[in-house]
């Protein structure tokens, strides 16, 4: 059996390990647009940040794995099974998977092919970034979502004068609610992170030398920066399948099995579009264990081992100085939805927690410090379930399994 | 191969289990000399209250497939296959915190601890204690719990009993009010803690 990966990112990868675990002697071919071999990407934040060594984000491979790096399909041809890349490959499969992933989105701005100006989704963006850092004094960060975010707390815990560009009147503003959105950007700005509300680039100058030097931004101020960052989400890299059979929205459409409406042509990842468990819609969740989740999901399925995906949820885990955060699923639901919300917090602890409710369904949570119980909070809105104590007993800390069920196993 | 199984009828919350866990997991190794340690030695399982009072003594699963482990961004916790055991390498943990989020049973702590990172917090959580079983000796929890809610046995024999047990009852033989008989007195005790606090309610 010959099974053929695109993309060589964490969904890629658990499929490989999945598909090996289950058939030693299957052909497997990772394609990949980057020059490394599977890494961690999330930890590329870490990484600018100066907390861990290039090496630390090695995955490596399974035994007998063939990656092809540097190329990328162009075209999938389901009919005859085959993949056409970049390069003038043409591959053929038993099994496909496209876990192509997600690429950043442009800004409108002029000039943002100057020098410094970075997206930042792969290891070898950061290393440039990395490799400028010793010229550069202050840091412009246009968005304030996950990336935007890392972004700029590498850029200050690396010393530099960091600037943000916000829509929102604080960071992280998909995936907090105004109370944590605060704490967040008063300990930013706390610790020198300079944030500015409801502007954006227009234009960058650049200082002779092909660098950028300043921003010009849309209300006519102007900002020194040595190097900047673009933040501003992401897309599911789809354009290839164009004429292939594969249904795409957003993201690809899959089945609980991860299938694509293509015959054996499977889709996990960013690229991914599942069903939300807490929003109750399809929904494409891009973060990386649910990546990491969906990839096994799809590599046991290709390997014939029947294996089902219930559904993804929106999650993350930051840490900020000293202080920690947890989001999972909706935590900023639409207003007059018919959503409850309960919510509480100790500013002397600097703690904070909120809970949303549909009916007696919990469907979102935010937690700020003390975050060691939040993955029992995320196990409920995943399950679904009626809550099976009173909605405020949930807000303690210290959230315990036997709070929760009787006899808990 | 045995396992370390949780009884949780029979949980009265004493808590020793956590004072034997951070014990076994202390630089000394024994309770007098490890409260005056540095860092001080925390336990892995914690024993928490239910909603009238129910002690329940909260341990790593060891699931698998493991939730943390396929969360773990540097790929630090594996399994190790002879023990059954998922296990954390704190020497490539980052201390990131994405297992707590991935952990359904919210057992993972984030600190040092002198047993695996004196000087730096990393992830910890329960290790079957491994490093007693390979000296011929029981989890620290099971050997220290007095009211038999942490055994350490053959999950098969644990799960039989519990089986008869259910289907004893369900199938009528046992009268209503010995229900429970399989933890005498335990029962007692839960029904008074809940009673009392209902009526404070």
């Amino acid at each position: 059996m010959r099974h053929l990966i695109l993309g060589s990112g964490i969904a890629g990868l658990q499929a490989a390990r999945a598909i090996r675990s289950t058939q030693p002697e299957a052909q497997i071919t990772m394609l990949g647009r980057e020059a490394e071999p599977p890494y961690a990407r999330p930890m590329i934040s870490q990484l600018l940040e100066g907390a861990v060594e290039p090496i630390h984000l090695d995955l490596g491979l399974p035994p007998d794995v063939r990656l092809i790096s540097e190329d990328e399909a162009v075209s999938v041809h389901a009919a005859e099974r085959t993949v056409a890349t970049l390069q003038g490959r043409r591959l053929a499969y038993d099994r496909l998977l496209v876990a192509t992933g997600a690429d950043p989105r442009g800004i409108r701005a002029e000039n943002t092919d100057l020098e410094n100006i970075h997206f930042m989704r792969t290891k070898a963006q950061v290393r440039e970034m990395l490799r400028a850092l010793p010229q550069s004094r202050r840091a412009l960060v246009l968005g304030g979502g996950l990336v935007g975010f890392k972004a700029a707390y590498g850029f200050l815990r690396q010393g530099l004068d960091v600037t943000m560009l916000i829509r929102s009147e604080y960071p992280l503003s998909q995936q907090v609610d105004p109370t944590a959105g605060k704490l967040v950007r008063d300990k930013l700005e706390e610790n020198g992170l300079g944030v500015l509300v409801g502007k954006d680039v227009a234009r960058f100058e650049e200082d002779g030398a092909g660098r950028v030097w300043r921003a010009q931004l849309t209300d006519g101020s102007v900002l020194d920066c040595d190097v900047a960052v673009i933040g501003k989400g992401v897309l599911p890299v789809t354009g290839f399948l164009e004429g292939s059979g594969v249904d795409v929205d957003l993201g690809i459409l899959v089945d609980e099995q991860m299938r694509t409406s293509a015959r054996d042509v499977f889709a996990a990842g960013d690229v991914a579009e599942h069903f939300d468990l807490a929003r109750d819609e399809r929904w494409v969740n891009a973060i990386w264990p649910e990546a990491a989740d969906q990839g096994r999901i799809a590599g046991l399925n290709m390997a014939g081992v029947p294996a089902r995906y219930p559904g993804s949820l929106s999650r993350n885990t930051i840490r900020i100085f000293d202080m920690d955060l947890t989001t999972c699923g909706l935590v900023n639901p639409p207003e007059d939805a018919g959503f409850e919300t309960v919510q509480d917090g100790d500013a002397k602890k600097g703690t904070f927690r909120r809970l949303v409710f549909s009916g007696d369904r919990l469907v979102g949570a935010a937690c700020v410090n003390r975050i060691e119980q939040a993955g029992v909070l995320r196990a409920l809105i995943a399950g679904r379930a009626p809550v099976p104590c009173p909605k405020k007993d949930l807000l303690r800390e210290d959230v315990h399994p036997a709070g929760l069920f009787p006899f808990f196993p | 191969m045995r396992q370390v199984v949780v009884h949780p009828e029979r949980c009265v919350g004493c808590m020793q289990c956590m004072a034997a866990c951070a014990a076994a997991h202390s630089q000394s190794g024994f309770l007098a000399a490890a409260i005056r340690e540095n860092p001080l030695p925390a336990p892995r399982v914690h024993v928490g209250s239910g909603r009238y009072g129910e002690g329940f003594p909260n341990r790593c699963r060891h699931c698998d497939p493991a939730p943390c482990m396929t969360a773990c961004l540097p790929g630090a916790i594996y399994r190790d296959r002879i023990l059954n055991t998922v296990l954390i390498d704190p020497s490539r943990c980052i201390n990131c915190a994405s297992c707590a989020m991935a952990c359904p049973f919210g057992v993972i702590r984030y600190h040092r601890d002198p047993w695996v990172s004196p000087n730096r917090a990393v992830a910890v959580k329960c290790d079957n204690c491994v490093h007693r079983q390979t000296q011929g000796l029981i989890p620290a929890c099971a050997e220290v719990c007095k009211s038999g809610a942490l055994t350490f046995e053959e999950p098969e024999g644990a799960m039989k009993r519990r089986t008869d047990e259910m289907a004893r009852r369900t199938a009528g033989y046992v009268e209503q009010e010995r229900i429970g008989e399989e933890a005498p007195g335990f029962m007692l005790l839960r029904q008074l803690k809940k009673r009392a606090i209902q009526l404070t309610e």
